[in-house]
């Protein structure tokens, strides 16, 4: 499995990631827009958006330490690394053996605290604010994200995403297991925490009192920026890919033929394009909830993903 | 078939289940009857599709009173109860949200223990959606006991009742009919009932908040 080809598609695979990531947030944004009655900015405008930032220059604050110069580098890589492991188009990849759930987890989690670090650094109130809200989110989404991807390494018997998918191919039925669904859910509402979707944080605007994200970046320009956005999009990227590709793996290739790629690629933006709808009609729906109610969301997402380690457990 | 059979049966019991947790995170009567609605309406649907798989016509009948009473008329009767007489929302709980959901998620395990020894000696299809319906009861109790205002104790009632009715259709695919048409009538008297005491709370307390009602009037 170690071969050269499997390996060319594997760096391809998470090049192709960090290549979509950007329409498919522009694609999520087109779709608002529209169900808003806006025309919208079109699908390709995070490109321009990329491309403007790494022309400009910076300005990087005088109390800024090495720590927000290294941050954005930290959290693309982590992210991109992320994405190497994620089985997007194929299943069993040379790369297999370190797709742990437990690897994932903690390296998204390792871009969140060098984004929360990089907000504190330069020491403005409002980065600080930022970071100090993203820990207290990340406190809690991390362990359920660990649970409802546990529950599927339960019913699979392993905690290698990899084998998961290959699992659930293998077994239909199981898709269908209250474990399954249960998890699924969870995974969504943890998936808009920590992408700084709507009913936590509102990916639209700068401007708001109980911003995350924004306020975490708002030192960060040109490049750095460009690097630190483009992370978050390849992290929304990735959470949907787990979702769509961990949950309902059909269309993933198991084998390297051109045929099963072309399949695996269409069936990828397929789910992607239909858990990007739904996350855009989530986000005309609802309204941003209170800080204060957002840990109570968490702890809803935590409960299903008790509820679908216990039912996976006991259907084993 | 059996396979199908028995994912069909829990993911109805989770769907079930689901239902009666949105009771515990949304805030607002309206929210809560129009859980119980949807939780209604996926016990019916349940109902009908073990009444398909495991051919017992009877079954169809009770599927359609479950939706026409629960899932019609029971959250008609309490819109018109909660427009009545509350002003919108509802005062916090006795327990706050987020320990009340880790409560009623240890309480779906302590359920799933307790259902092992009956899930053991059953060999039906069904037996997945045992302890989720065993959980569904322990939620719903606590909802009552948990919550302050009397309406929200009614709609927790009428899950516990719901619970109740899902873990009789799993662990023998229903009651005989009469039986299920005498818990119905049952059921929508003592909700009549309940709904009386309720206008009777209110004319005399002008509230419904069960805190208050600690000392005699009159």
């Amino acid at each position: 499995m170690f071969d050269m080809a499997g390996i060319v598609v594997e760096v391809a695979q998470a090049l192709l990631a960090l290549a979509l990531a950007p329409a498919l947030v522009g694609f999520i944004r087109w779709m608002k827009a529209r169900l808003q009655n806006r025309r919208g900015a079109p699908i390709w405008q995070p490109y321009a958006e990329l491309r403007k930032l790494f022309r400009k220059d910076m300005v990087v604050s005088r109390h800024a330490s090495w720590i927000f110069r290294v941050a954005p580098y930290v959290i693309l890589g982590s992210t991109i690394v992320v994405s190497l492991l994620v089985p997007v188009l194929v299943t069993p990849l040379p790369f297999n053996a370190v797709a742990d759930l437990f690897a994932v987890v903690y390296l998204l989690l390792l871009g969140t605290v060098f984004l929360a670090l990089a907000g504190l650094d330069p020491g403005s109130a409002f980065g600080g604010m930022g970071s100090s809200r993203e820990m207290t989110v990340a406190a809690i989404s991390e362990p359920a994200i660990a649970l409802a991807i546990l529950s599927l390494a339960l019913a699979a018997g392993s905690t290698n995403l990899g084998e998961i998918a290959a699992r659930t191919i293998a077994r239909p039925s199981s898709a269908l297991s209250p474990g399954h669904i249960l998890a699924f859910v969870a995974l969504f509402i943890v998936m808009l925490a920590e992408t700084g979707r709507l009913p936590v944080d509102n990916p639209a605007t700068h401007l708001e009192l109980t911003m995350i994200h924004e306020a975490m970046i708002l030192e960060y320009s040109g490049p750095y920026l460009a690097m630190v956005e483009w992370a978050s999009w390849l992290k929304l990227f990735v959470f949907l890919t787990l979702a769509g590709n961990l949950f309902v793996p059909w269309g993933l290739a198991t084998s390297l033929t051109p045929a099963a790629l072309a399949i695996a690629f269409a069936a990828t933006v397929a789910k992607l394009v239909v858990l990007a709808a739904a996350v855009a009609v989530l986000e005309t729906r609802v309204a941003k909830l209170r800080l204060f109610r957002v840990p109570e969301l968490l702890a809803v997402s935590f409960v299903l993903g008790l509820l679908a380690v216990a039912s996976s457990f006991s259907l084993r | 078939m059996e396979g199908l059979f028995s994912q069909v049966a829990a993911l109805g019991s989770s769907g079930v289940l689901l239902c009666g947790l949105i009771l515990l995170w949304r805030r607002g009567v309206g929210a809560y009857i129009t859980a119980f609605t949807w939780q209604s309406a996926v016990l019916a649907a349940l109902t009908a599709a073990v009444g398909y798989f495991g051919a017992d016509r009877q079954l169809y009948v009770v599927a359609v009173l479950l939706f026409l009473i629960k899932a019609v008329a029971i959250p008609r009767l309490l819109r018109r109860v909660a427009q009545r007489f509350t002003a919108g929302r509802e005062p916090a709980a006795y327990v706050n949200t987020g320990t009340s959901l880790v409560v009623s998620g240890l309480l779906v395990l302590l359920a799933y223990a307790a259902a092992r020894p009956l899930e053991a000696i059953s060999d039906m299809p069904t037996r997945a959606g045992m302890p989720l319906a065993m959980g569904l009861l322990f939620v719903s109790l606590f909802v009552i006991i948990s919550r302050r205002m009397a309406i929200t104790q009614v709609i927790g009632f009428l899950m516990l009742e719901n619970a109740i009715a899902l873990l009789a259709v799993l662990a023998t695919y229903g009651v005989p009919l009469i039986v299920e048409v005498g818990v119905f009538l049952d059921v929508l008297m003592g909700f009549l009932v309940m709904q009386i005491f309720l206008y009777d709370i209110h004319d005399t307390f002008s509230t419904t908040d069960v805190d208050v009602l600690k000392r005699l009037k009159h």
